[in-house]
């Protein structure tokens, strides 16, 4: 509250652009987020499936097929933020980058293999990492999942101050 | 004498101290009155979108920037709109060429030709925030 407050008191009242016509890619991970919050909610799903009967069967298939999908959409969607919006500067930034790229597509190759919902936590646990970074590069809060209803872009109210 | 002309001396030097602050005082107050927020990306590394700026309007008033500086300035195709960019050359007409420091994301003079003196608004030359990168622009 006082922070942003004193964020608004000395905040410019005018933007400088750095600007460039040509429309740069958009970029988010809250697809990556979510796909890994979808693991996470299969792996409950498939524990808590006993049933021997059809019905019972054919939903087990469905949701370890979703599992399946979704740890690939983690790993295709992180892949593009990391190869195509981060430049060098920000790996300076974050030394961290590289490696945490890296171990989120092993984890999610991880979480294809097992039913583990320790394994499962360990995914979201390293993508909201990523979009922190993400969002630090872009010198604007982080708009987690988990951060969404507080983190409306700080920035974007200090220049709306007048 | 002793005490009193070290008096005389402490205070000649706190004088002293105090007229060569006024002038520092004053650019701060006005590049306060003028500070800016740096949006979009054309001149990473240097300035990152967030990056809040002090501008010294008066900074450009006896003297046109030099090749190197960086400056604020009007848009020439949307003259409501602040530009900020680094000079890269000085025309013999005076005119400026600007270019971003990341000329491959940037629009600049390359697009819309050499800017006129008096389109700069101000020197940008301290970062007040983030506190991480506080500091002179050099």
């Amino acid at each position: 509250m006082l922070r942003r407050r004193f964020l608004a008191a000395i905040a410019p009242r005018r933007m400088a652009h750095a600007h460039c016509d040509i429309p740069c890619g958009i970029y988010d991970p809250a697809p990556a987020q979510i796909a890994a919050r979808t693991v996470s909610r299969m792996v409950e799903l498939i524990g808590q499936n006993t049933g021997d009967d059809v019905a019972s069967r054919n939903k087990f298939a469905r949701c370890v097929q979703v599992k399946e999908t979704h740890a690939e959409n983690v790993k295709r969607e992180i892949q593009i933020i990391w190869s195509d919006y981060f430049k060098p500067e920000h790996v300076e930034q974050f030394p961290e980058l590289h490696d945490l790229t890296w171990k989120i597509l092993k984890q999610a190759g991880a979480c294809k293999q097992s039913v583990d919902a320790a394994a499962a936590a360990e995914l979201e646990r390293l993508v909201a990492r990523f979009t922190e970074i993400f969002w630090a590069t872009k010198g604007k809060p982080v708009h987690t999942m988990a951060a969404a209803a507080e983190g409306t872009a700080l920035n974007a109210i200090a220049w709306e101050v007048k | 004498m002793g005490r009193f002309a070290a008096g005389l001396r402490v205070g000649l030097l706190a004088g002293t101290a105090a007229v060569a602050l006024v002038p520092e005082l004053r650019r701060l107050s006005r590049s306060w009155s003028s500070r800016v927020a740096v949006v979009e990306t054309s001149m990473l590394p240097t300035l990152r979108p967030g990056d809040w700026l002090l501008v010294d309007p008066d900074a450009y008033r006896r003297r046109t920037p030099d090749a190197g500086d960086i400056v604020v300035v009007s848009d020439p195709r949307e003259p409501d709109r602040l530009l900020v960019k680094r000079v890269v050359g000085v025309g013999p007409d005076g005119r400026l060429d600007l270019l971003g420091d990341d000329p491959s994301a940037s629009t600049d003079s390359r697009e819309f030709g050499p800017v006129e003196p008096s389109a700069v608004q101000g020197r940008p030359w301290a970062r007040y925030w983030p506190p991480r990168r506080w500091g002179s622009l050099g």
